[in-house]
């Protein structure tokens, strides 16, 4: 079909028409479109709108006293008739399907059989007063029969074997406790491993870590006179909140509305969590009809919803006295919790690049991810990357050491280049856009690596310093998960201002204002002229969800086609207002002039005004689908993703070797992000991304107790990192463009969290002279590893 | 909730309690349960939405503002205590249409994530240079230690207080609004 390549082709001409430009708008310093509202306090939060409604009714979630039982009956009488409760909600309520699962159907609303982790629900308090709703709880009675309570993952699985080991099933209803198994086959093993001259191995542990955005979930329900019911939620994924709504309530996708005013946070946690807290009030509004509010407390927010998945990772380097590499062998176990949530996705992700951004002829990768009865984990910026990445960087530097070679040396020696084939046998083009070396060396130069890493190392006294370095590389957007779209809608108004209107969500890090910077480039528009419409599904185009780094590649080639489109429309109408060429035509807002006569000019406002009487129309939809990925199941070959981001971090750092206490200092993230379209976004996105993961290296773990309750649910039990902790970060840019990309950007939200944690961890092993081989790094740690002194 | 002590009476059997007290510049009279939080008055009875409820034991700073020109948090205080105060929220710091010096700061610095504590960010900030005009960057950190930014806009936070204390000292206290866009 002619139309399917037409948006290959537009965003390839555009590519090429800009690449050698100077830009007006994309690349520079913008003021995004909703600092002012949020600066006064006037930006609304999904909890914000509770005030509005006058009828509004609360949900309270009633949960399990057991991480792991049969639910043998429920007696909610008495609650049902405690003064102020309007209605007490259990699964036999639910008017649909029970279950809010985001990948497969296995995680009910309201547990009916059984509960797997603490944070099931087993009923729901509706009251007009949320203190009511709580102490009725109280009068709720559940009998339950306590099942055993696996809390290890390798309860489950053997990490050598990757066999399931018996035990009591948590989804027996499947048959298995292990949810996906992915594997990578390259090259003759066993072979490379005889032929080496050098193995390392090593047995790596990550932790969960909370996402801790700072607005907890909320969801408001209103119920339409139509039957039809609008929620207001925070959330990344609107249309799939929608698809939960609808089949919870057993509705039609057009029934369902899902309104996303201001988000504070999301990360990736807001990918899922929605859906149940959507779906309690949506229930709660149709059951009572009433408008209902279902917003959670911190405590429940953490014991509530998706983590990052823990993983415990066996690796074995093999390699050349000269260093180059020849083979390796993982197995990693991920631990995914009580639900699949993302997990059949994660892992996969983790899978493609467990070997990191280099040349690997020879691989055996084995990735499982099980299910036990802790909080179930999900989507968190890296989705299974940063888990691999801890291991192979570790690796890469025990390799260095015994060489007897510079880390920066090594990693030089083995890193994918133009030319490259993964280790999937996907090769590396131009096209692609592979910026890795220049960031390496960016990275080593600002930092001083040569000279600082022979200087720490002499440091003697109670204070060492360290400075270590990672790389990574991320494929782009989803690859083979799903069907890889996008969409926007652009609406020229009569007074000349424009509206974006896009189901890629706004959750806090501004990605979509890219979208209006690539707008405001092709139309000749500035910035200030555009506003993004807060998604809602019954208005903004359905784009996929906010997910993978995917708002600037791939939202931003379908505002690239819709622009583009918009643009040879005006120009057209512009060409009759001032008698030149429509190539000619120089859109620069408020003005428009010919470029072979400048005296030739009209006013933006007046080309709008002529194209709505002329009929030509204003408004223009853009669609964008990646190209195909392609995936082995068997081997792991193809070429899994589009292309990829890549990135060099250098931390540096000082341990007190007295408290055990780690101090970083500095960060350097050097990235290669193809064309930086909105350069505030990736600044911020740097410096987050960095400081989020410095709490992954150091303090950041959630725990659970022997019996699957969290022992540290609250924020200051869980810490995460303040202004004090935060370091200089200082952000490098490599712009190797991605050629069939939006002006040649390629994504960036994940990847700044991805190898900062490794960094700090290689920092750490060289201020001590010992194997780091467990996050987060804490006091305890540094002193159980100075005692032991694994190595060196 | 626990069980002990809860007699199941209606939380309605609980007498309302007028209070009044200075919000933002006006006066304002309100009834209160005596076991409501401030938070929950200023929100929902007040319409004060700026005040962000983050984890309801004051371990974030989201829902901090300045009570008799101390900086408190506002789900930890009964809302019974604000009884005869003068509270300040982000609502009132600068009059309509205009931005306060750490407001216009912010903006300079191009801080802007999801926004969610910024409410209590300025707050804090403009409590801090109420006391300390000249506040170093090791004050900063200290006062702002207590506000949790999960977007990571901490290296901002310092920029941009320093950036309103230079404009505050030039006697630029307030910036027309319609200033700042660009």
């Amino acid at each position: 079909m002619s139309s399917v390549s037409e948006y290959y082709k537009i965003v390839e001409e555009v590519f090429e028409k800009y690449k050698d430009k100077e830009f007006l708008f994309v690349g520079r310093h913008s003021q995004r479109w909703d600092s002012v509202e949020k600066i006064k306090g006037k930006a609304l939060y999904t909890a914000d709108f509770a005030r509005l409604y006058s009828k509004l009714v609360y949900v309270h979630s009633v949960r399990t006293k057991y991480a792991h039982a049969l639910v043998k009956s429920i007696d909610t009488s008495e609650a049902s008739k405690y003064p102020g409760v309007l209605k007490v909600i259990t699964a036999k309520d639910i008017p649909g399907i029970n279950d809010v699962g985001y990948v497969i159907p296995d995680q009910p609303l309201i547990a009916d059989r059984k509960v797997r982790y603490v944070g099931d629900i087993v009923a729901l308090v509706v009251a007009e007063d949320p203190l009511v709703a709580r102490e009725a709880e109280e009068l709720i009675s559940v009998e339950y029969e306590p099942l055993p309570v696996i809390t290890n993952p390798l309860d489950v699985v053997d990490l050598m074997t990757l066999k399931e080991k018996p035990h009591v099933l948590i989804h027996d209803e499947r048959g298995s406790d292990i949810l996906v198994h992915y594997k990578i086959r390259r090259g003759d093993i066993q072979k490379a491993m005889r032929e080496a001259d050098v193995k390392v191995e090593g047995v790596y542990k990550t932790p969960f870590q909370e996402h801790a955005y700072m607005e907890p979930e909320a969801s408001i329900a209103i119920p339409e006179p139509d039957g039809s019911i609008t929620v207001i939620t925070s959330t990344q994924c609107p249309f799939d909140v929608r698809r939960a709504v609808a089949k919870v309530l057993g509705l039609t996708l057009n029934k369902v509305r899902i309104v996303v005013p201001a988000v504070g946070g999301g990360f990736g946690g807001k990918e899922d969590v929605a859906n149940e807290t959507a779906a309690k009030a949506a229930l709660a509004a149709v059951l009572t009809d009433r408008p209902a509010l279902a917003v959670h407390t911190r405590e429940e927010s953490i014991i509530g919803h998706s983590k990052r998945h823990p993983a415990i990772a066996w690796y074995r380097h093999a390699a050349k006295r000269d260093g180059t590499l020849l083979a390796v062998e993982a197995n990693v176990v991920m631990d995914g919790g009580a639900y699949a949530s993302l997990g059949p996705f994660v892992p996969w992700r983790a899978t493609v690049h467990a070997t990191g951004p280099y040349k690997v002829q020879s691989a055996r990768v084995d990735v499982v991810r099980v299910y036990t009865n802790n909080v179930y984990a999900g989507a968190f910026r890296g989705f299974g990357n940063p888990q691999v990445i801890f291991a192979v960087e570790r690796q890469i530097d025990l390799l260095a050491e015994e060489l007897g070679m510079d880390p920066v040396e090594l990693r030089l020696k083995n890193i994918l280049r133009v030319g490259d084939e993964t280790v999937h046998g996907q090769k590396l083009t131009e096209e692609h856009g592979v910026g890795l070396e220049e960031a390496v060396m960016k990275a080593v130069e600002a930092s001083r690596w040569f000279e600082l890493r022979r200087e720490y190392a002499e440091i003697k006294g109670p204070v060492r310093k360290g400075i270590g370095i990672a790389l990574f590389y991320h494929g782009n957007s989803i690859g083979v998960e799903g069907a890889d779209y996008s969409s926007v809608t652009l609406i020229i108004n009569r007074d000349g201002s424009i509206s974006i209107r896009t189901g890629l969500t706004e959750f806090g890090q501004g990605a979509v204002w890219g979208l209006a910077l690539i707008a405001a480039e092709i139309l000749g528009v500035p910035p200030s002229y555009f506003k993004i419409e807060n998604t809602d599904t019954s208005a903004t185009p359905d784009a996929g969800p906010t997910v993978a780094s995917r708002t600037t590649v791939m939202g931003g080639a379908a505002t690239v086609v819709a622009a583009y489109k918009l643009r040879r429309r005006l120009n057209e109408v512009a060409s009759h207002i001032l008698g030149c060429d429509p190539d000619e035509v120089v859109i620069r807002a408020p003005e428009v002039y010919c470029s072979s006569d400048p005296s030739r000019k009209t006013k933006w406002v007046d080309v709008i005004e002529q194209s709505f009487w002329l009929g030509v129309p204003l408004q223009e939809f853009g669609y964008y689908r990646a190209p195909r990925a392609s995936w082995d199941e068997e081997t792991g070959q193809g070429a899994p993703y589009i292309t990829y981001t890549f990135g060099a971090i250098v931390a540096d750092v000082e341990v007190d070797i007295e408290t055990g206490l780690v101090k970083v200092n500095k960060i350097y993230t050097a990235y290669d992000i193809g064309k930086v379209i909105n350069r505030i976004g990736a600044e911020l996105n740097a410096e987050g991304g960095a400081i989020q993961a410095l709490g992954y290296a150091l303090m950041e773990e959630l725990i659970h107790d022997k019996d699957g309750r969290v022992s540290n649910p609250n924020l200051s039990t869980y810490y995460i990192p303040t202004i004090k902790d935060t370091p200089e970060i200082i952000p490098i840019w490599v712009e190797a463009k991605y050629r069939k990309g939006p002006l040649g950007a390629k994504g960036f939200g994940e990847p700044s969290f991805n190898a900062v944690a490794a960094a700090i961890a290689n920092a750490v092993a060289h201020a001590l002279r010992v194997n780091v081989t467990e996050l987060p790094i804490t006091p305890e740690r540094v002193y159980m590893m100075l005692k032991s002194k694994q190595r060196y | 909730m626990s069980k002990v002590g809860v007699s199941h009476a209606s939380w309605d059997t609980y007498r309302d309690i007028e209070i009044s007290f200075k919000v933002n510049g006006k006066e304002v009279k309100v009834k209160v349960k005596p076991y409501e939080r401030l938070i929950d008055v200023l929100r929902n009875k007040l319409g004060l939405v700026s005040v962000k409820g983050g984890c309801g034991r004051g371990e974030c700073g989201a829902c901090v503002v300045i009570m008799n020109g101390k900086l408190i948090p506002t789900c930890l205080t009964l809302a019974v205590r604000a009884d005869g105060s003068e509270v300040l929220t982000l609502e009132g710091i600068a009059p309509e249409g205009k931005l306060h010096a750490i407001q216009k700061a912010l903006l300079d610095t191009y801080a802007m994530q999801c926004g969610f504590c910024f409410p209590g960010v300025i707050m804090t900030s403009k409590y801090l240079l109420d006391k300390n005009p000249n506040p170093s960057e090791d004050e900063i950190k200290e006062v702002l230690d207590g506000n949790l930014c999960r977007c990571g806009s901490y290296l901002r936070f310092v920029k941009a207080v320093k950036l309103a204390s230079k404009y505050i000292n030039e006697g630029k206290i307030f910036f027309d609004e319609s200033e700042v866009m660009r």
